[in-house]
């Protein structure tokens, strides 16, 4: 007697793991215009992410020659600075008009 | 992405520039924060560049994007976001041969790659033999999308993996591992580009009645323990946690590792204190343990069979930051008849594991130049340890008979400048009131190679 267990049909049970919902938020409403505005950098661990917004940065200044520009780097590798630092990035943001966060990859 | 979430929140307009290929990354970083219309610019610039031009060039070309992400009015949706229909799951999610099963699993993104044993109530069943835990109880919620791992979640996923009843007890313990920190753990290596695997410490009575191999061959294929308890793990991260390959898991190179990196401890012939006594647990108590490297030598060839040759080859190769060596039970034995304990071996590795200011490059942070928190500058000159920390080293004594020493590196230092994971994601595992009657079950199911 042949067996072909290839043919044999399962009921399988689901894998993949329930999750709530998270309760969504939207993003703020932007500023109209970067004239005069001080843009924050906000720079991550990793290599680039210095040079990349320095190279904003300037660009930003030759089309908005009056925007300012403000530079926070992170405290620790990989860890979220609102955990971390959570007064001096605060005090940092709102000093700022609107941020390019450069995370480097 | 998590920072530019956290911008957001307190009210200032913000954007992310991000290279291409994370486009989906920042996607999935963006919702698992409750925050899916963040705004992001994926540009050319390469990942951890060091090239102006290339620099130049992609934000050059994303200039207007980035400007109009600060400035474009948001669309309704970005201003209120709409919930998602939620899919209602149902538990059974499919009937079908074991080829259309696999097929759909893998179709799914459901497996990693190898087949799987379809988890049918019946063997679903079977692996919840395994724990006293009723399947409902949530154990966590694992991220990064806060899935529920239920007991019969993790069981759905073992089965898959082809464990047996008797590894649950592992898996409970190894989800509580996870959890111990989980942002700073397999959160923060799992996702990484660094391509970290999941390591997994097995010690005490537990090994020898489920055959997890401590011996010849211990990290290779061919053990189902070794092979399944690191493969359910890692099932358990995909499907439970949601850790998927290119979306959530961006390891640039990726690391084999990730099917299964598990080892017991040859405790029987290691002339030290196992590793989780070392720990703070019992003998008796059977434990598991995880960290997460990315740098796996497992040919490491002494200079000599003596204590200096081994020490020696250990100092000039070994990589540096932390992570586990694995000394086969000869060289242990080795070391410790020459008055080596697993202490003095790690202070004398803290000590000496170096290498001169200038191989250590330049630009491995951001920060643009200058002292770095608790550093002073190094000189080309300057002798800089690779390791910080003692407690930044494990030594387990496993491999068979042979001249090699294992090396799992990396993934170990939880919080920078705090502490390593090194004791800290050492579980107990609890056994189930029937165990003996399942070890008696299951404990034939060995390979027998016949010889010819």
């Amino acid at each position: 007697m042949k067996t072909n267990i290839a043919n044999t049909n399962y009921e399988v049970l689901n894998p993949w793991a329930e999750a709530d919902p998270k309760p969504l938020q939207g993003i703020t409403a932007r500023i109209a215009d970067l004239t005069g505005k001080k843009i924050g950098f906000y720079c991550n661990s990793k290599r680039a992410a210095y040079p990349v917004t320095q190279v904003i940065a300037e660009k930003l200044k030759t089309r908005f020659p009056t925007c300012e520009t403000s530079w926070y780097f992170f405290t620790r590798v990989s860890i979220p600075e609102i955990e971390t630092n959570k007064d001096k990035f605060e005090e940092w943001i709102k000093g700022v008009d609107a941020v390019v966060g450069a995370v480097g990859d | 992405m998590y920072d530019v979430v956290s911008v957001e929140e307190r009210n200032r307009p913000a954007v992310a520039v991000v290279n291409e290929g994370f486009a989906s990354d920042a996607r999935s970083a963006g919702s698992s924060r409750g925050m899916p219309g963040v705004r992001f610019v994926a540009t050319s610039v390469p990942c951890e560049s060091s090239i102006d031009k290339d620099i130049d060039a992609g934000i050059t070309a994303a200039m207007d994007n980035i400007i109009n992400a600060l400035t474009k009015p948001l669309s309704a949706e970005e201003k209120s976001p709409k919930p998602k229909k939620v899919e209602k799951l149902s538990r059974i999610v499919f009937r079908g041969d074991l080829e259309e099963t696999n097929r759909f699993f893998y179709q799914r993104g459901w497996t990693d790659g190898l087949p799987i044993i379809p988890p049918t109530e019946e063997a679903v069943e079977k692996m919840l033999m395994g724990t006293d835990l009723s399947p409902d109880y949530i154990l966590a919620e694992l991220g990064p999308r806060a899935g529920k791992a239920t007991v019969e979640k993790i069981a759905v996923n073992a089965v898959m993996a082809g464990a047996l009843p008797t590894y649950m007890p592992l898996f409970v313990a190894g989800v509580k591992a996870l959890i111990a920190y989980p942002e700073y753990g397999y959160l923060r290596y799992g996702v990484s580009t660094g391509s970290w695997a999941p390591f997994w410490i097995i010690n005490g009575p537990i090994r020898n009645q489920i055959h997890v191999n401590s011996g010849t061959g211990a990290l290779s294929p061919g053990d189902i323990a070794n092979a399944t308890i690191g493969r359910t793990m890692g099932l358990i991260l995909k499907n439970i946690g949601g850790m998927r390959k290119g979306v959530e898991d961006m390891g640039t190179i990726g690391n084999p590792g990730k099917y299964s990196l598990v080892v017991a401890e040859n405790e029987e012939d290691s002339p030290w204190e196992p590793f989780h006594v070392e720990h703070g647990f019992k003998m008796e108590d059977s434990t598991i343990s995880f960290s997460l490297p990315n740098i796996s030598v497992c040919g490491g060839w002494p200079y000599g069979s003596d204590d200096e040759g081994i020490l020696r080859y250990l100092m000039y190769n070994i990589k540096g930051g932390g992570g586990c060596i694995i000394l086969n039970p000869t060289h242990a034995k080795v070391l410790a008849s020459q008055g080596w304990t697993k202490k003095a071996i790690k202070e004398f590795l803290t000590e000496y594991v170096r290498v001169p200011g200038y191989r250590l490059g330049k630009g491995m942070t951001a920060l643009p130049s200058g002292l770095r928190g608790d550093r002073l500058p190094v000189r080309d000159t300057d002798e800089v340890p690779l390791i910080r920390n003692i407690e930044d080293i494990a030594i387990v004594v496993a491999g068979g008979p042979g001249a090699h020493i294992g090396q799992l590196m990396g993934g170990v230092r939880v919080v920078d400048g705090l502490f390593s994971c090194w004791g800290k994601t050492t579980m107990k595992i609890e056994l189930p009131n029937n165990w003996d009657d399942l070890v008696a079950k299951y404990k034939n199911i060995v390979p027998t190679y016949s010889r010819y």
